[in-house]
């Protein structure tokens, strides 16, 4: 074989391993959007239907029925305050972190990153406490508060990376044309790197968007849970009801998907800065 | 440190009078700015995590009749075999999840880092999907796939012909492990994915030209490049890994509840089950601490073995 078409056997077998990957990593979730479509004796239809069945629209209606949209709106309140918030406790930290030497920097640096090691339940029981304590229990601001410590480190990580990126001298020249300090930030920086900032937000939301373990402890009334809350109520210790499960296991899937699929290359550029020199 | 020439006095500057003299009066323009910029973050973020810290410490110290000190909660925690058996069911955990989530990323990346075209297809449906499915839908996802009558698991490896009888994955301890495990691959291999692809893609492809040039086939080539280049970001996405896997509470929880039994109890699900079902905080918070200095542990073997490849 000569070497280009060695390439060109390489390249197929790639291709059709890859596509046999994506077979079977794709697969169990269009299993749920198969099973989400069926009526319920086609769920528990025996021997299994794969494709042939009555699709349905009753379990979409079923959940909408059952509030589906209160909660997703409790959750898109958690989801841009936790945005919020992370940006603003994590953008100047960063840009001091990428932009100034001082001292304490390495013991503050490694406070960032041994946050991300805490195990979320650690905190639960006192969290709770505190929250009681402070009167901020089942609210918003208080779950929002709660979230803080697990989503500025990682913000402050992120936003880090990309004000490194932006040449020193960008911000020099604006000095000299007579700005002062957050004039610069406003003009030079933040429009430089408003893509990257934009994306640790949206990282912010989606972290609160999925979260379950403190949702579902922090906001006891129904009124102001958030859907993990909700898909977790369908899940029963004897019987699960599967079809409105997954109709809203779809629905509450769908933004994160379109947002990470649009925005992979922000994504990834700032989850693996971290761990990977470039 | 070029140019740079060391003063005859210099060991005095690690007098400690001298020392803290400079802290106090030498502040720089920088530091005066970049001080303002944490203290927010310092103050509330830092001070909040070492107050819960600190909480967690004490509690763990109260006796839960009467709040005196005392050692009983960890006595509690060391004397109950359900936290021997919550440790080692979560080294079994976070060996199968890592070694899996390493080697399904490691052939992702390299299958990736070899497409050109369609690579953000590919992209989107192998490491994105997973990543971006909510952790309560991957476990509601995955435990109807495991259903041992209406499950399309069992169907499908019917069909294959690579099983006689169909498997009640979650009603026994060992397969609900096995099962638990296999769910947490599939939701988790894609972090070290991206890793990896990004470690890849700083790998120079002259290496390869020449080792091609030399005679090398694939397989050298990977062993003698690609794994030596990309041992850094292994090490690394190991440690995150192994500590993310430690912490990852949402897919048993949904999934089998820590059980059968206490066949897919983990740390944390024992944790939260002492707070939150049991209300025994102070065991709960013993537990925690004791969880904390391990992560602590291994974190810092990790980084420390780290640095030591780094200097080499």
């Amino acid at each position: 074989m000569t070497r280009s078409q060695r390439r060109k056997f390489q390249k197929t077998i790639t291709y059709i391993v890859l596509i046999f990957l994506s077979i079977i990593i794709t697969f169990p979730f269009l299993w749920l959007v198969l099973t989400a479509f069926k009526t319920y004796p086609d769920i528990y239809a025996y021997p299994l239907k794969y494709f042939i069945f009555s699709p349905t629209l009753e379990h979409f209606e079923k959940i909408g029925n059952m509030n589906f949209w209160g909660y997703f709106k409790n959750s898109i309140i958690v989801g841009t305050g936790t945005m919020l918030f992370s940006i603003l406790f994590g953008i100047f930290p960063a840009y001091a972190f990428a932009r100034y030497n001082f001292r304490g920097k390495g013991f503050l640096l490694s406070s960032v990153m041994l946050f991300q090691m805490f195990p979320m339940v650690v905190f639960l029981v006192p969290i709770f406490k505190l929250l009681n304590n402070i009167g901020l229990l089942n609210t918003y601001m208080g779950l929002i508060f709660s979230y803080l410590p697990f989503t500025t480190p990682i913000s402050i990580m992120f936003m880090r990376t990309f004000f490194i990126k932006v040449p020193k001298a960008l911000e020099e020249a604006a000095k000299i044309d007579g700005c002062n300090f957050w004039q610069a930030f406003n003009k030079v920086i933040l429009p430089v790197t408003l893509p990257g900032i934009a994306s640790v937000g949206i990282y912010a939301f989606l972290f609160s968007w999925s979260e379950l373990l403190y949702s579902m402890s922090m906001l006891t009334s129904k009124a102001k849970q958030t859907i993990p809350t909700f898909l977790s109520l369908f899940v029963g210790q004897y019987q699960t009801r599967w079809g409105p499960l997954f109709a809203g296991s779809i629905l509450a899937t769908l933004p994160p998907l379109i947002v990470f699929m649009f925005l992979q290359k922000f994504f990834i550029s700032g989850l693996v800065s971290g761990s990977v020199k470039e | 440190m070029g140019g740079e020439v060391l003063h005859p006095l210099f060991p005095l500057y690690f007098y400690p009078a001298k020392g803290v003299e400079r802290i106090l009066i030498k502040l720089t323009r920088d530091e005066k700015v970049a001080y303002k910029m944490i203290l927010p973050y310092a103050v509330l973020i830092v001070t909040l995590v070492i107050f819960l810290l600190i909480t967690n410490v004490i509690n763990s110290f109260k006796s839960p009749s009467d709040g005196a000190f005392t050692f009983q909660n960890y006595i509690n925690c060391f004397t109950d075999p359900v936290v021997g058996r919550a440790m080692w069911n979560t080294v079994i955990w976070v060996l199968g999840s890592v070694v899996g989530q390493l080697s399904l990323g490691l052939l992702v990346a390299l299958l990736l880092n070899q497409s050109t075209k369609g690579q953000i297809i590919f992209r989107s449906l192998i490491l994105i999907l997973p990543w971006a499915t909510l952790d309560i839908v991957a476990g509601v996802m995955w435990k109807w796939m495991y259903n041992d009558m209406y499950g399309v698991l069992n169907d499908l490896l019917m069909k294959m012909h690579l099983i006689s009888d169909y498997i009640p994955w979650l009603a026994t301890e060992n397969m609900a492990m096995l099962a638990v495990i296999i769910a947490n691959i599939w939701k988790g291999f894609c972090l070290s994915g991206m890793f990896f692809l990004a470690g890849l893609q700083t790998i120079p492809t002259q290496l390869y030209e020449a080792a091609e040039i030399d005679g090398a086939g694939v397989f050298r080539r990977f062993w003698n490049i690609t794994i030596p280049q990309l041992k850094p970001v292994i090490m690394t996405t190991l440690m995150l890994t192994t500590i993310w896997t430690i912490n990852y509470f949402p897919l048993i929880y949904i999934m089998t509840g820590g059980g059968p039994g206490y066949g897919t109890e983990t740390v944390v699900t024992y944790i939260y089950k002492l707070g939150f079902k049991f209300l025994d905080f102070n065991k709960s918070a013993a537990l925690s601490n004791i969880l904390f200095v391990i992560i602590f542990l291994i974190a810092f073997a990790f980084l420390k073995s780290i640095s030591k490849e780094e200097v080499r």
